[in-house]
């Protein structure tokens, strides 16, 4: 597009300002990498101070001696085992039966027919929209009366029940497969469900492998649900390290809350990066069809 | 059933071919119906868990706004639309509001001009272009809570890097998480997730015709028009739909919970007056005062403004989105 472009009798002229254009946009790029890893790169290096650096001003741009101990005083400090357990547990059970009910569902979207059908596609998409906030702060009184708080059957209701987001996502997959390959099943006599599980399931990895990653960042990132639902030893990763790094006097001890949340976003990061290219296919499919 | 069909075969010839239409016939009707009941059997988790989990709650909420319930007091009573009233006379709620209304008309327009700049820079072709695509979409991925951390140290008075710069420019540090600047902190912890919007355009963008930005340039467009009369109709549906979910994320932001001083539900009362949107005065009602009806009244009145905004956005929309179908699709 830019020197390539240019014919091999370009003026000296032209070749200059080329060279300005690509220097000014590479100058706007590494900078705006720069400022979007900067709140994580002061993340790390904030727990790597002693509270006193932390706590000085004017401020203490590096540590004087990296405080890698921060990082081991995060994991005994408070359990941070046991609620990383619990957050894996929760995002693992959420995550895998939320993937098979929303692939389960998408088949019926994408392959099957009914009356009625149009409606109920319409009110997923529909629910799509639906603020969550507006419907888990009932929810939570709701499961309060059935004694659910303090357990982990909510994310299991919920992951029984199918993500409309997620629904979608294999509806358009499913859609795309040749109709041969059920025709062919039916012959054969094959049920739907066998017809799902055997031929149509062992075929979409790429998306099973993107709505689980998609499910399981969402539950290891959630806050509120966690925070509502759940009891201060029961209760994730991510609000205990929003609420447990605190000192008697209940004010929080920022140099290990610091550690603690670097450790929490790590392995996100480290999911993401291994299964990028599936996980921007998939969000990315959300956003256009 | 085998032997039967084989005496009948032996005893009519001609009844073999009767039968074999009949087979071949009765599973075709009965497939129809088997496929409608497939349907409903394959899509009814969802169904029930819509029914169970969204449509129960909000009903159930709906009728707790008509109420006086707490979770504590036995003697909660049905106050018709008493606290719809009483919240329309709370000049807080309608701060509140304007607030949530303010922050979304800013954070939404601004992440989406943000995110498209940033597709059409890493749309260029660049070294290292796989790079910059995942250093820019990384913050994305931060749970909202390592975000809000990372943010409070960042804007932290005294030892913040903020203030770090403003003191070596010889500017006066600034008490960024309180009032009046926690706003823009809000603003900037969420925008550094533009990379969301990038992702998305970027699928987009590449979906752009070739075609079309050679033939603008040989008409002599300059790059801007061509942006505005090519990409930005090509995209308008993405950016739509960006329109719409960025707002409905707007409304129901925790940050300003997460980048209060205390992030768990009894730090409501600590954030700060310009980070005190709505959603947070309905937590407030709802944990620290534990008005479950009155809170209730004001998710049904935030809901239903939801669905209003959403209907205005797609109307005013409808004119300006530019639909690139083939015609032989639509049916």
């Amino acid at each position: 597009m830019t020197a390539t472009s240019l014919p091999p009798t370009s003026s000296p002229d032209v070749r200059v300002r080329v060279r300005v254009r690509r220097l000014t946009l590479y100058t706007v790029l590494v900078s705006v990498a720069g400022l979007f890893l900067g709140p994580f790169g002061w993340l790390v290096l904030s727990g790597l101070k002693t509270q006193g650096e932390l706590a000085a001003s004017p401020v203490h741009w590096l540590p004087d001696v990296f405080q890698w101990h921060n990082f081991a005083r995060a994991f005994t400090e408070i359990d941070f085992l046991g609620y990383a357990r619990n957050s894996l547990i929760i995002a693992l059970v959420y995550a895998t039966l939320v993937t098979l009910s929303s692939a389960w569902v998408g088949f019926g979207f994408a392959r099957l027919d009914a009356p009625g059908k149009k409606v109920l596609f319409g009110v997923l998409l529909g629910s799509m929209m639906l603020p969550q906030m507006v419907t888990l702060l009932p929810t939570y009184l709701i499961f309060a009366k059935l004694g659910m708080v303090d357990t982990y059957w909510p994310w299991v209701l919920w992951g029984l029940s199918a993500a409309p987001y997620l629904v979608f996502l294999f509806r358009q997959f499913f859609a795309g497969m040749p109709r041969e390959l059920e025709e062919a099943a039916i012959v054969d006599g094959c049920g739907y469900a066998s017809i799902f599980w055997r031929i149509f399931l062992p075929q979409s990895w790429p998306v099973l492998s993107a709505s689980f990653i998609i499910a399981f960042t969402w539950t290891w990132g959630d806050y509120i649900a966690p925070q509502l639902l759940l009891s201060t030893d029961r209760t994730t990763l991510a609000v205990a390290v929003m609420t447990a790094y605190v000192n008697e006097g209940g004010t929080p001890v920022l140099e290990l809350q610091a550690a603690a949340s670097v450790m929490y976003v790590v392995p996100i990061l480290l999911i993401f990066l291994v299964a990028q290219r599936g996980f921007v296919a998939g969000m990315s499919t959300s956003g256009l069809k | 059933m085998t032997v039967h069909q084989v005496t009948s075969v032996t005893d009519r010839p001609g009844a073999a071919y009767a039968g074999r239409a009949q087979a071949t016939g009765r599973p075709r009707i009965s497939m129809t119906a088997r496929r409608h009941r497939a349907f409903y059997l394959f899509t009814s988790p969802w169904i029930l868990g819509f029914l169970l989990l969204t449509v129960t709650p909000m009903a159930y909420a709906l009728w707790l706004s008509f109420t006086t319930f707490d979770g504590i007091s036995p003697n909660w009573r049905y106050v018709g639309l008493g606290n719809y009233r009483e919240l329309l006379s709370d000049p807080v709620t309608w701060d509140a509001l304007g607030r949530a209304g303010l922050f979304a008309v800013t954070s939404v327009p601004l992440s989406i001009v943000a995110g498209l700049a940033l597709a059409v820079l890493v749309n260029r072709p660049l070294t290292a272009r796989g790079l910059f695509r995942t250093l820019l979409y990384l913050p994305a991925v931060v749970p909202p809570v390592g975000a809000g951390i990372a943010f409070k140290l960042l804007f932290d008075q005294n030892s913040g890097a903020a203030n770090g710069v403003l003191t070596f420019f010889g500017i006066d540090a600034v008490g960024w998480l309180a009032d009046p600047y926690a706003r823009y902190v809000l603003l900037m912890a969420v925008l550094w997730g533009a990379g969301n919007v990038m992702i998305i355009s970027l699928a987009g963008l590449q979906d752009v015709p070739r075609e079309l930005h050679e033939a603008a340039r040989i008409d002599g467009a300059s790059a801007w028009r061509a942006f505005r009369s090519i990409t930005v109709p090509l995209l308008s549906p993405v950016l739509l739909f960006q329109t719409v979910t960025g707002m409905i994320a707007s409304v129901q932001t925790i940050m300003p919970l997460l980048l209060a001083p205390l992030g768990d539900t009894s730090g409501i009362t600590t954030i700060p007056q310009s980070n005190y949107l709505y959603m947070m005065h309905v937590f407030a009602q709802y944990f620290a005062l534990g008005r479950y009806g009155y809170a209730s009244a004001l998710l049904w009145v935030l809901f239903v403004l939801i669905l209003i905004a959403t209907g205005l956005i797609f109307k005013c929309a409808s004119g300006a989105v530019f639909y690139n179908v083939d015609p032989e699709a639509k049916k």
